[in-house]
């Protein structure tokens, strides 16, 4: 509830016919934040998007925006938004040049402005050697970016992205993350997602929806700190032909503050290691990498392993 | 009220960039020129009559406005719905009744164009007699409004469902309703409607304009029907809020 919540949504529910599909969601985005709806398919994001943007109507519950009530004035709301529905729905018959220019008169800007506009959102998102082609040609990385353009063509304080990132290849993920980060820095951005590394890599901040409610909300950091209380590392030590891997377990075990061990894998190559998962309370890197160096041998790796939001999704959406 | 004109635009561009405006445009032409000359057979023939009037026009061409009309109308609101192209529509910053004028401010866009084709009729008959201009004129206007009529008809039609098959025979009937059967189905209750009742038919209130006069009853009429229309579609965009 901080002065500078740029969205304030308060106790949305959401009822089709006799379903439930929110059930009281609250949360609050801040002015420049990039925040992460997540949830499983169907857990009420898209529901919760299409409420933000005035697309529908709450049963009951406010959606607030820079100050202004969206049910009682969803001009003024739309007018600060920018938005890509779900499955990036555009005319297909249309060139992409006359797309966006008409998406930009309709909101309002001049001929000429939306023109010179264009250039800049074109090059920021990549779309400068498609310009002239018609939309329903277009791959579905270049669609997203069409997608994109339209909704920050207008120089929105507010992005709403809706599973920006689902349908498309792995090269052309990557590209459309780096581009939401890039915007982030001066937007506002809601997206949504049930992808954790996406969220993880772009987003400031979490809000998990989970059957129609919220079960989370906060920075990864506090997510995960909820969740894992224990340091979890992954070990990888270099191996000889006679080397023994209980003995190496038993090694490790010693390290003090090492809670369990367990073998996880050993390889190959480039060269042969054995791999274990080494839990304990406190961080012990510094205590195992003596530990190794004492007995004479080489470390290959030590990481922690993530308890990834996968880990901490589960165990929140789980319970709920 | 920008807006409306700017989405006008693209629904006019639209529609000259599929198919359907070109069938629809020729049926248009065909039919109402086969009815102009030949018309159902008997005393409606042109060569026949042996006379310099182009109200053959003005009597037949509703029939197949009330057809073809729907085809024109059918894709505005289904295939936004169908494409979900709705949803980044009605979330820009225009109110709903802006979308339906501009669609149905785009789809007189081919009426315009389909009557300004028929006018090729009456100079025809300019150039061998003498009919009377003020009649075409009226005739004109008539058609124009009752074209616009039956567009509004059909984008009601086209905002209640995704499928355009759906909207063009349900605007179809709505037009062929209102055109043919108030009449007919006062008759089969009342054998004799009360004049009032009667006024409520397309056929009546158009009957003046096709004898070329314009009375402002018959025009306020034909926009009271379209405002009620756009009204109802609006209204249909709307309720996406409380389903």
């Amino acid at each position: 509830m901080t002065s500078a919540a740029m969205i304030q949504v308060r106790d949305l529910v959401k009822t089709y016919g006799d379903k439930k599909a929110l059930n009281g969601v609250s949360f609050d985005a801040r002015a420049g934040e990039i925040l992460g709806l997540l949830g499983p398919n169907g857990a009420g994001k898209s529901t919760t998007m299409k409420i933000l943007t005035t697309f529908l109507s709450a049963t009951s519950g406010t959606v607030t925006v820079d100050g202004i009530d969206a049910a009682a004035n969803p001009l003024a709301v739309r007018a600060m938004l920018g938005y890509l529905p779900e499955s990036t729905p555009l005319y297909s018959d249309m060139v992409v040049y006359d797309y966006l220019l008409w998406c930009g008169e309709m909101r309002g800007l001049a001929r000429s402005d939306v023109i010179k506009r264009m250039a800049e959102v074109a090059r920021v998102v990549g779309l400068e050697s498609v310009i002239g082609q018609v939309i329903g040609t277009l791959s579905k990385g270049y669609k997203q970016r069409v997608g994109l353009a339209q909704a920050m063509l207008h120089n929105p304080k507010i992005l709403i992205l809706d599973e920006p990132t689902s349908g498309l290849d792995p090269n052309q993920i990557i590209e459309i993350r780096n581009l939401i980060r890039a915007l982030g820095q001066n937007h506002t951005l809601i997206l949504s997602s049930h992808n954790l590394t996406e969220v993880r890599q772009i987003c400031d901040r979490v809000v998990i929806i989970h059957q129609g409610a919220v079960v989370a909300d906060g920075t990864l950091d506090e997510l995960e700190g909820r969740v894992a209380s224990r340091h979890h590392l992954i070990v990888g030590i270099q191996t000889t032909a006679t080397h023994d891997n209980d003995a190496l377990k038993h090694m490790l075990a010693e390290t003090p503050g090492a809670k369990s061990v367990a073998f996880s894998h050993s390889s190959q190559a480039p060269v042969p290691a054995a791999f274990f998962e080494v839990e304990a309370d406190t961080d012990i890197r510094t205590a195992l990498f003596e530990r190794i160096r004492a007995a004479g041998l080489t470390l290959l790796e030590l990481r922690r392993k993530s308890l990834d939001l996968e880990g901490i999704f589960q165990s929140l959406t789980q319970n709920a | 009220m920008k807006p409306v004109w700017i989405l006008a635009r693209r629904e006019m561009a639209a529609t000259f960039d599929s198919p359907i405006a070109y069938i629809a445009g020729a049926v248009f032409l065909i039919a109402t020129g086969l009815l102009f000359f030949f018309g159902l057979g008997g005393t409606d023939d042109f060569f026949a009559a042996r006379e310099a009037t182009v109200r053959p026009l003005f009597e037949y061409a509703p029939w197949v406005l009330a057809v073809i009309l729907p085809a024109v109308t059918m894709r505005l609101l289904a295939e936004e719905k169908r494409q979900g192209t709705l949803e980044l529509l009605v979330t820009l910053p225009v109110t709903d009744t802006q979308i339906v004028l501009g669609k149905l401010l785009g789809a007189m866009g081919f009426l315009v164009v389909a009557l300004a084709m028929t006018l090729v009729l009456p100079a025809l008959v300019m150039s061998i007699g003498h009919p009377d201009v003020g009649a075409i004129l009226g005739g004109y206007v008539g058609l124009l409004l009752i074209g616009t009529t039956f567009l509004a008809l059909g984008v009601m039609a086209s905002t209640w469902t995704q499928n355009q098959i759906v909207a063009f025979i349900v605007g179809m009937m709505l037009c062929m309703f209102f055109w043919t059967a108030t009449d007919a189905l006062l008759r089969l209750v009342l054998d004799q409607p009360p004049p009032a009742l009667a006024l409520l038919s397309f056929q009546s209130q158009f009957a003046d304009f096709a004898r070329g006069v314009v009375d402002l009853r018959n025009v306020l009429y034909f926009l009271s029907v379209t405002a009620i229309a756009v009204l109802a579609s609006t209204y249909s965009l709307r309720s996406r809020h409380w389903q």
